[in-house]
Order: C-alpha cells, then sequence, then structure tokens
C-alpha cells in the first residue's frame, strides 16, 4: 500500500535506524497512510517503544529520516508539531506522581490547543474514574491510573494517536469502553491510531493494518483482511502410496510443516489457494483449511526470521 | 445501522468477496431499499471486525455496479435496482447455500443418491411443520 501525496501520509520512515549500545531499531521503511490504523505487534523487547519515543523525539535516530504530520524529526524539530499528537507510554511517568489526575488535566489543557474539557470529563465518566480526579497519581491503581491517562489523551480530539500498550492494567468494563472511544475517534475519518499491543482481540476490532516488528527489525506491514485471508492451516492426509511428506513441504508459501498424527500433516502456507492445489496434485487429500491466529502467523514469521539468522 | 452480514472464517473466500456478495444480496433481494443509508465505512469495519480498506472496496465495486451511490459529505446510499436484476439474484443466495451443502456432503464422502434422499427429506420435513404451523 503506498499513499503518493505527502498529505495522505501520516508517517513515513525511510531507512530509519536507531543505534544505542542497549538497543538497535532498524533500518526501517513505512509509509502508514493518514486515516487508519495500524496495530504494532512483537514480541517484547521487539523495540515497539523505542519506536514509539523515536516518534515523539525522545529517542535520537543515527541514519535515515522519520517523518511524521509532514515534519521532519530530529534535534532541529519543532516541538510543536506534538501538539497535534496524543501520545501514551507504556509506564506512566514518575514524575506526575505527585499530580492530581485533574491537575495533570489542567497542565495538559495549557499544551494543547484541541483540549476540550467537556470531552475530558465525559470520557473520565465513561471510564468510570471520577474518584481519580481529587488523588495523587502515585495512589491509584494501575488501571485507574491508566483510565484518567486515556482521557487525557483523548480529550485534545489530537490528529494522529500514539498507544504503547494501552489497555494494560484495565478491567473489561474499561477496556470495552476504550475499544468503543478509539472507534469514535476513528470515525472523524480523517484522524490516525497507531497502537503498539499484545491483545489479538484489539488487533481484531480496531486495526486496518498490522506492522510486525522481531528483534528491531520489521517482517512486515500488512493489510489486516490480506493477512488473514492469505494465511492458513492446512490439514492433508497422505492418502496415496507415493505421496511423500518432503514434497509437502515445497508446496507453496509453506511457512510450516507439522505432522500432528501418523500420515495426517498441518502446514502453515501464506498461498493457501496454491498450496491446497499442489497437496492434491501429490495425491494427498486436504481434509481441512482454516484461518490462523494472529499469535500463529507471527510464530511462523518468527521461526523463518529465526532460520534465517 | 446494522447490517445481516455475516463472516464465516472457515470459507476459502476472501472477506471483502463475502461482504460484498452478501450486500448485493440484501440490495437485490429488497431487503435495503432505495435511499438507505448504508453504515460509514468505519462503522460497518467495526461491526465486522474487518478494515477499512476492504469496505472501502466493496463500497465502491457496488458503487461501480450502480447498486449504491455516494453523496459528498452525507454518506452513502443504496441506489434503485431495476427489477430484472433483482430477478436475475434472487437465487444468489440459495445456490451459495447449496455450494456450501454439497461441499460438506463431498467431504464427507457423501453419494449422489443420500444428497438427494437428504434433500428431499429435508423439504418434506420443513413444508410439514409450515403447514402445522407454530
Amino acid at each position: 500500500m503506498t499513499a503518493q501525496q505527502s498529505d495522505d501520509v501520516a508517517l513515513r520512515l525511510a531507512g530509519v535506524a536507531v543505534r544505542s549500545e542497549r538497543f538497535a531499531l532498524g533500518p526501517l521503511d513505512l509509509e502508514i497512510p493518514r486515516g487508519i490504523v495500524t496495530a504494532v505487534i512483537g514480541p517484547n523487547g521487539s523495540g515497539k517503544s523505542t519506536l514509539f519515543r523515536l516518534l515523539m523525539n525522545m529517542e535520537p535516530y543515527q541514519e535515515g529520516k522519520a517523518e511524521l504530520l509532514g515534519m521532519t524529526i530530529g534535534p532541529d524539530a519543532d516541538e510543536s508539531y506534538k501538539q497535534r499528537i496524543g501520545f501514551l507510554a507504556e509506564l506512566p511517568y514518575s514524575y506526575e506522581d505527585a499530580l492530581t489526575a485533574e491537575e495533570k488535566a489542567r497542565f495538559a489543557s495549557l499544551w494543547y490547543p484541541g483540549w476540550n474539557w467537556d470531552r475530558y470529563r465525559k470520557l473520565v465518566r465513561g471510564f468510570d474514574a471520577e474518584e481519580a480526579n481529587r488523588t495523587k497519581l502515585r495512589k491509584l491503581s494501575k488501571g485507574l491510573r491508566r483510565k484518567v491517562e486515556l482521557a487525557g489523551v483523548l480529550a485534545p480530539n489530537p490528529e494522529l494517536l500514539l498507544l504503547d500498550e494501552p489497555s494494560s492494567g484495565l478491567d473489561p468494563f474499561a477496556w470495552k469502553t476504550m475499544i468503543d472511544e478509539l472507534q469514535r475517534y476513528m470515525e472523524q475519518g480523517d484522524r490516525t491510531l497507531i497502537i503498539a499491543t499484545h491483545i489479538a482481540e484489539e488487533v481484531k476490532r480496531l486495526a486496518d493494518c498490522v506492522l510486525f516488528l522481531h528483534r528491531g527489525k520489521t517482517l512486515g506491514f500488512y493489510e489486516k483482511d490480506e493477512l488473514f485471508d492469505s494465511w492458513r492451516s492446512i490439514t492433508v492426509s497422505l492418502e496415496d502410496e507415493g505421496a511423500s511428506a518432503a514434497n509437502l513441504k515445497r508446496a507453496p508459501g509453506v511457512q510450516d510443516a507439522i505432522e500432528s498424527a501418523p500420515g495426517i500433516w498441518q502446514l502453515a502456507t501464506d498461498r493457501s489457494d496454491e498450496a491446497e492445489a499442489f497437496c492434491r496434485s501429490e495425491g494427498c487429500r486436504v481434509i481441512a483449511t482454516r484461518r490462523m491466529e494472529l499469535e500463529d502467523i507471527m510464530g511462523c514469521l518468527i521461526r523463518k526470521e529465526e532460520a534465517r539468522r | 445501522m446494522w447490517l445481516p452480514i455475516h463472516i464465516d472464517e472457515n470459507r476459502p473466500e476472501p472477506l471483502y468477496h463475502q461482504i460484498e456478495t452478501q450486500l448485493r444480496g440484501l440490495i437485490l433481494g429488497g431487503q435495503l431499499t432505495e435511499g438507505t443509508l448504508l453504515p460509514s465505512i468505519r462503522e460497518l469495519a467495526v461491526a465486522l471486525k474487518c478494515s477499512v480498506i476492504t469496505v472501502r472496496r466493496v463500497y465502491q465495486d457496488l458503487e461501480n455496479e450502480g447498486l449504491l451511490r455516494t453523496r459528498q459529505g452525507t454518506g452513502t446510499f443504496v441506489a434503485g435496482v431495476d427489477l430484472t436484476a433483482r430477478e436475475g439474484h434472487r437465487l444468489d443466495r440459495v445456490v451459495e447455500a447449496f455450494e456450501r451443502a454439497v461441499e460438506t456432503a463431498l467431504q464427507l464422502q457423501c453419494t449422489w443418491e443420500e444428497m438427494e434422499r437428504i434433500l428431499r427429506e429435508t423439504y418434506e420435513k420443513a413444508k410439514n411443520e409450515k403447514e402445522v404451523g407454530p
């Protein structure tokens, strides 16, 4: 997927790399259009948070060029671009510990031109977090603090939302509220959401595109439905005398082949139609074909990458 | 607005195809009448757990077929459908359901005679139940 005009692009990374002592990220090449939800998924330590910090100009990068909402990120960037972004970090900032939720919101309201107190109060009420208003953030439970933080990033209705594992600590009711609010936010059509998550259900409900990260490298940027349409797990039975398991592994797009019972094989493929036809031509019977779960696809991509290293 | 579109995760057809076929069926079948305002692209995507890219494609395809029209700033509406087109699609969904049934039967090594008997029995049973009434 490419967006031609720079106006249509929310985020553009061209050969962006972070080379610090602790961590190496990239080089990353990526273009995310406006108006869509991108889920960034990957194991712990894959670089999701580093990428977010980079976008917030909190992590210097040594190579390439990163542009967000048409602004080039770097030491010379005009920090005011952040007024157009709602950023929720993975962990709360300890320097805010002594503030109450209300005080934090008052501070944010000075920074964001689009801040709307009505919206903020409605969100806090929606998250059932009004008790947090006059309590110091340090004394709040993890979930309650997360709720007021979410209300805070949504209140200014920014052009772009960067959410790093936003649902961690939320109870199921607050989680549903969050999903609904993010949908409402995206309804506007021109807003962009980039969300790092470990939760497959969030990807299913919210995402349009999926970015896989692993060890600081991208394992692919996919349109979600294309991804789920093309990856299938095929169960085949080796009926014919002539059919051999070795041949199965040569089926188109095969990422994984496991013998689950004598003569019964499970193939994971990202070219399911061709793979099915191939299995039949090899004298196998296709017993079942089913879609794969996100974590299984991710597992395949990681195993393949690890085998290449 | 809620649309009775059901996605079958186990079907081999791509998602956009399933949605497009069913939405076309709803329009040609007359369940969605001329002038009905459809959900926004994001709304439908959320309801079906698919991407806005897919829904946009479906709306675009059906607009090209003359079944939908989009008014800038207002939304996507059902267009007028002529009767011949409607009649031509009347059996589409039935054919699709039969295709699925035959596929299952073949997977379980059903013979033609067995399928015929099952169809006849199912039909008789449904007809009797309808006559007796609830």
